[in-house]
C-alpha cells in the first residue's frame, strides 16, 4: 500500500558530503553552479548571466620570424534580459556583453600571418562588446529587429560547423578582416546599427542589416586602441549594408513520410555586403604614382565604396546508423568570399573548408574533432605595390600571393563546463610570402603551430 | 507483480460508468472508421503553424521543461485551459533537481509561477526533480511525479514519489511505496470528479549510474524492471485524493541511465476509447498496447506490439488526437509521429523542432505534449529554448 505523508519542513540545500559536491561539479553546466544564489536571483528578474573563460597556449615549433609559445586568454561575460519574463512583453531580449582580453598575441609576435592562429587574439583590454535590444514581431516570430551595438560575426557569414576550430578565420572571414575599416564590426569590435530578420517561409531566413561603416571613429591608428573601451559608439562616416539569404533543411512544419530514413541536415547561406566608406588604393597615390615611387607624396588614392559576395554551406554527410543516440556524425562545411575590387582590397578572395566529426570515439558523446583549411589571396594592387617596392628600392621585397593553412583539432569534453582542445596548424607561405625581418633575403618559412585551449563556463 | 484492489468499490464504480464508457467507445470507433473511409488526411497534415507562446523558465531559474498539461477546470490559481509545465532541472542544469511548475494563461498570454517545491522533502525519497508525469484532476488537485537526483545523474537517484498539490500550488501530500520508483511518463487518466484512475509509468527501479556499462554494447546497462502502475483514487470533498488501490498492469519494460536524458524508459501513456493503454517504450523504440488497462487485475507484461522503429526515434510522451491517432514525441529528433493505433501504421511525422544546433535537428528537445482544448492543435515544449509552443 502507498505511504502517505503530510507536508513537512524542507531540509537545506547544501551538499551533504564532499562526494556530493564533486558529483554536482561534475554534471553542472557551470563551474560555479548558481554562483551562491546570483543566478536564481537574476532569474527572478528574467535575466541570465554567462561567463566563459578561454585560455590557451599556442606556439610555433617551426618557421615564423621567431619560435616560441605564447599564452592568451579571453573572459566573456554576457547578460541577457527576457522582457516577457521580466515584465510580460513577449519577444524582447536585451543583451550586453563585455570582454576581458589578456595574454600575448602569437600571430603578431612570431607568425606574421594574415590568417591569425587564434580567434581570441586581440589587444589586451577590458571592453564593452555588444549592446543591443531585439524584438520579435508577427505570428510565429516571422520578423525580428535588433537595434544597437552589434558584432556581425555573431550572425552573418557564420558556418556552424567551423566554430569548432581555433584559427580566427573560421569565424569572421579573412576578406572583411583585411579590407573593411578596422577589420569590420567583429570581435573584439562592434558597430551601431539595425538588423532585420524575416522568415517568409520556414526554410528561408533573410537577414538585412545597416551598420556604421567603421567600428571606430578614426581608422588612422590601431582601431582596437582608438576605441579601447568599446564605448565610442561611432556614427560618423559611411554605412555598411549587408544582406544574407539562409536556407535550412529540415525546417519546422516539414512533413516526413515513408520508412523513416533520417535526413542529413544542411544550411546554405548566400550574402552580399557593401560599405560606403572611402577606401585607399593599395598601389597608387592620389597623383597616379606608385606609393613605392620615391616621388610619391605617399597619400594613397581613394575609392568610393567596397563590396563582396559570399556563400557558406554546412552539410551533414554521414550519420552512424549504429549509434543509438543518433548524433555520431560527420559534417562538411565550405565558405568562400570574393570581391572584384582588387585596387582597394588587400585580400580579394578568401575561403575555408573542413570536416568535423562529432563523437569520433564511440561513447565519448560530447567530443568533436575536425580537419579544416583556409586560404587567402592577396589583391592585384597590393601585389603590385610589392613589385614596385622591389623595383624602386632594389631590396629584397617578395611579391605576396596567397596564404594557406590547415588545422586539425580535437575538442575533449572534460565536464559539462570544461573543454580541453589540443590543436595543430600548419601555415604555407605565411603572410602570403612576406619577407622575414629577422632573416634578410628570406621569406617567412612555413610554420607548424601546436597548442592547447581550455574553455571554462563559470 | 501483484494487485491490491478494493474490489467492491471498483466494481461499483465500473458498474456505474460502464454504459457511458461503451457508448463513448462506440461513437469514437464510428467516427474513426468514418474518417478512414473518407480518406481523411492525417492530423499532422493539418498543422501549419508553430507559435512560441512563452518561456518556461521559472522565477528561480529552473529549466528543462518536461510535462505539459492543460487544466480541465478553474480552481485556485489555475484557470480552465491554462497550460501547466514543470521543470526537471535547476538553474545549474543538474537533471532531477527542478522543483517548479509554471502556469501559462492562453487568454492573458501571461506566465506565472504555480508551484515551487523545496529541493528536499522529507516525504519524497531522494528529493524533488519534477518529471513528465503530471496531471490535474477535475477536483483541482495537481499530481506530479518526482524522480530526483543530487548530481544530475541516476548515480544519486532517489525513488521519488508522486506529489499532490492543491490548486494554489501548496503541497498536500506525497505518495511513495514499493510500487512507486521514478514516476516518469505522462499520466493517462479517467476522472469522474469524486474518483479517478491514473496510469503512471515507473522507470526508476534499480537503474544504476550511467557509467555502469554493458560490457558488450558499452552503453549503460539495461534493466528490464520498468512498470506501468494503475492507481485508483478516491477524492473526498475538499480533501486530497486518497489511493484506494494500485495495480501493476504492465512490467518488464527496459530502462537505462543516460547522461544526457537522465534515463530512458517507458515515457508516454495514452488511454484509447476501448480501454487499451498505449505505452511508448523508449529503449525498445516501439509503442505497445496494454489491453483492458482499466479493469485488468494483473500485469500484461510488456503488452502487445503496436508499431516499432520506422519513424520512431526513442518515443517519449504520447497523446491521443481527435481522429483516434496517437501523436508521439521523438527524443532523438524534433519530430512528432502520427500512428494509427488500430492498424499499427505510422502515417507520417512532422518536424516541430528543427534546431540544427543538435544532430539530428531537435535531438533531445521534445518531451511533453498535450492537445489544445479545441482539439485543433497541440502544445509541446522545446528543451533547447525552454519554451512552450502551440502547433495548430
Amino acid at each position: 500500500m502507498p505511504q502517505e505523508t503530510q507536508p513537512g519542513q524542507a531540509t537545506n540545500n547544501a551538499p551533504s558530503s564532499l562526494e556530493e559536491f564533486v558529483g554536482r561539479l561534475r554534471r553542472s553546466n557551470y563551474l560555479l553552479g548558481d554562483v551562491w544564489g546570483l543566478r536564481p536571483w537574476l532569474s527572478k528578474y528574467g535575466m541570465t548571466l554567462s561567463i566563459l573563460e578561454t585560455s590557451e597556449v599556442l606556439g610555433n615549433v617551426s618557421g615564423g620570424v621567431q619560435r616560441g609559445f605564447a599564452y592568451d586568454g579571453l573572459t566573456q561575460g554576457v547578460l541577457q534580459l527576457d522582457t516577457q519574463r521580466a515584465f510580460q512583453l513577449y519577444g524582447g531580449t536585451f543583451n550586453v556583453s563585455a570582454l576581458q582580453i589578456h595574454g600575448n598575441n602569437l600571430s603578431a609576435q612570431n607568425l606574421y600571418t594574415f590568417q591569425t592562429a587564434s580567434g581570441i587574439e586581440a589587444d589586451r583590454a577590458t571592453r564593452l562588446w555588444e549592446l543591443w535590444y531585439q524584438q520579435k514581431f508577427l505570428q510565429e516570430d516571422r520578423l525580428d529587429v535588433k537595434v544597437g551595438q552589434q558584432s556581425l560575426d555573431q550572425e552573418f557569414m557564420v558556418s556552424q560547423n567551423a566554430g569548432l576550430f581555433i584559427n580566427t578565420m573560421f569565424g569572421w572571414p579573412m576578406l572583411p578582416s583585411a579590407d573593411l575599416p578596422g577589420g569590420g564590426p567583429a570581435y573584439p569590435l562592434s558597430a551601431p546599427g539595425i538588423r532585420v530578420r524575416v522568415r517568409p517561409v520556414n526554410p528561408l531566413n533573410i537577414l538585412l542589416g545597416v551598420f556604421n561603416g567603421s567600428p571606430v571613429v578614426n581608422n588612422t591608428v590601431d582601431p582596437q586602441q582608438r576605441n579601447s573601451s568599446g564605448t565610442s559608439f561611432p556614427l560618423n562616416g559611411g554605412a555598411l549594408a549587408i544582406a544574407e539569404l539562409q536556407y535550412s533543411y529540415p525546417a519546422v512544419g516539414g512533413m516526413v513520410y515513408g520508412n523513416g530514413s533520417q535526413p542529413l541536415g544542411r544550411t546554405y547561406r548566400l550574402g552580399f555586403w557593401y560599405d560606403t566608406e572611402r577606401f585607399a588604393d593599395q598601389e597608387y597615390d592620389n597623383t597616379g604614382l606608385s606609393l613605392a615611387n620615391p616621388k610619391s607624396p605617399g597619400i594613397p588614392a581613394t575609392h568610393c565604396g567596397d563590396y563582396a559576395i559570399y556563400a557558406v554551406a554546412d552539410q551533414m554527410i554521414w550519420r552512424d546508423p549504429k549509434d543509438e543516440d543518433g548524433d555520431r556524425a560527420i559534417n562538411f562545411f565550405v565558405r568562400a568570399m570574393g570581391s572584384p575590387e582588387e585596387d582597394r582590397n588587400i585580400i580579394d578572395m578568401s575561403m575555408n573548408a573542413g570536416f568535423t566529426f562529432h563523437e569520433p570515439i564511440m561513447h565519448r558523446d560530447d567530443d568533436s574533432c575536425g580537419v579544416g583549411m583556409g586560404y587567402a589571396k592577396v589583391g592585384g594592387h597590393a601585389a603590385g605595390l610589392d613589385r614596385d617596392t622591389a623595383f624602386y628600392t632594389g631590396a629584397f621585397h617578395p611579391v605576396q600571393s596567397g596564404e594557406t593553412y590547415v588545422e586539425a583539432t580535437y575538442q575533449y569534453q572534460l565536464t559539462a563546463w570544461c573543454q580541453l582542445q589540443p590543436d595543430f596548424q600548419y601555415v604555407f607561405n605565411p603572410g602570403a610570402g612576406i619577407a622575414n625581418p629577422n632573416a634578410p633575403g628570406q621569406r617567412v618559412k612555413n610554420e607548424a603551430v601546436v597548442g592547447l585551449r581550455m574553455n571554462i563556463l563559470f | 507483480m501483484h494487485s491490491t484492489n478494493t474490489r467492491r468499490l471498483k466494481e461499483r464504480r465500473l458498474g456505474r460508468s460502464r454504459a457511458a464508457r461503451f457508448t463513448a467507445l462506440a461513437l469514437a470507433m464510428f467516427a474513426f472508421q468514418a474518417a478512414e473511409a473518407s480518406g481523411e488526411k492525417a492530423f499532422l497534415e493539418g498543422i501549419h503553424r508553430h507559435i512560441t507562446l512563452a518561456s518556461t523558465v521559472a522565477d528561480n531559474g529552473d529549466l528543462n521543461p518536461y510535462a505539459v498539461i492543460v487544466a480541465p477546470v478553474s480552481a485556485g490559481k489555475i484557470h480552465k485551459g491554462d497550460v501547466l509545465v514543470d521543470n526537471f532541472n535547476k538553474v545549474s542544469n543538474l537533471q532531477g533537481t527542478g522543483t517548479t511548475i509554471v502556469d501559462y494563461n492562453p487568454a492573458t498570454k501571461k506566465t506565472s509561477l504555480f508551484a515551487e517545491l523545496p529541493q528536499h522533502l522529507a516525504q519524497c525519497p531522494g528529493g524533488v526533480g519534477l518529471t513528465t508525469a503530471m496531471t490535474m484532476l477535475q477536483s483541482g488537485w495537481v499530481i506530479v511525479g518526482s524522480t530526483p537526483s543530487t548530481d544530475g545523474t541516476t548515480r544519486t537517484k532517489g525513488n521519488g514519489g508522486l506529489i499532490v498539490l492543491d490548486a494554489n500550488g501548496q503541497l498536500a501530500t506525497v505518495w511513495t511505496g514499493t510500487n512507486i520508483n521514478g514516476p516518469w511518463g505522462n499520466i493517462a487518466q479517467i476522472d469522474h470528479g469524486s474518483n479517478a484512475t491514473l496510469f503512471v509509468s515507473m522507470s526508476g527501479f534499480d537503474v544504476p549510474s550511467p557509467w555502469v556499462r554493458d560490457p558488450v554494447t558499452r552503453y549503460p546497462v539495461t534493466v528490464k524492471k520498468a512498470t506501468v502502475l494503475r492507481l485508483e483514487l478516491s477524492i473526498p470533498e475538499g480533501k486530497p485524493p486518497v489511493i484506494t488501490s494500485q495495480t501493476v498492469i504492465a512490467h518488464g519494460f527496459a530502462q537505462r541511465a543516460n547522461v544526457d536524458a537522465f534515463l530512458v524508459g517507458p515515457t508516454g501513456l495514452a488511454l484509447g476509447p476501448d480501454q487499451t493503454l498505449y505505452v511508448s517504450d523508449g529503449v525498445g523504440n516501439q509503442i505497445v498496447a496494454i489491453s483492458d488497462a482499466v479493469t485488468r487485475t494483473n500485469s500484461a507484461g510488456t503488452g502487445r506490439l503496436v508499431t516499432k522503429e520506422g519513424l520512431l526515434r526513442r518515443p517519449l510522451a504520447l497523446v491521443l488526437a481527435p481522429n483516434g491517432h496517437l501523436l508521439v514525441c521523438n527524443a532523438l529528433n524534433g519530430q512528432v509521429v502520427e500512428i494509427d493505433p488500430l492498424s499499427g501504421k505510422q502515417l507520417c511525422a512532422q518536424w516541430v523542432d528543427a534546431d540544427q544546433a543538435q544532430s539530428p535537428p531537435g535531438n533531445g528537445d521534445l518531451f511533453g505534449i498535450a492537445m489544445t482544448p479545441d482539439g485543433k492543435g497541440f502544445y509541446y515544449v522545446e528543451d533547447d529554448m525552454n519554451t512552450l509552443v502551440e502547433a495548430r
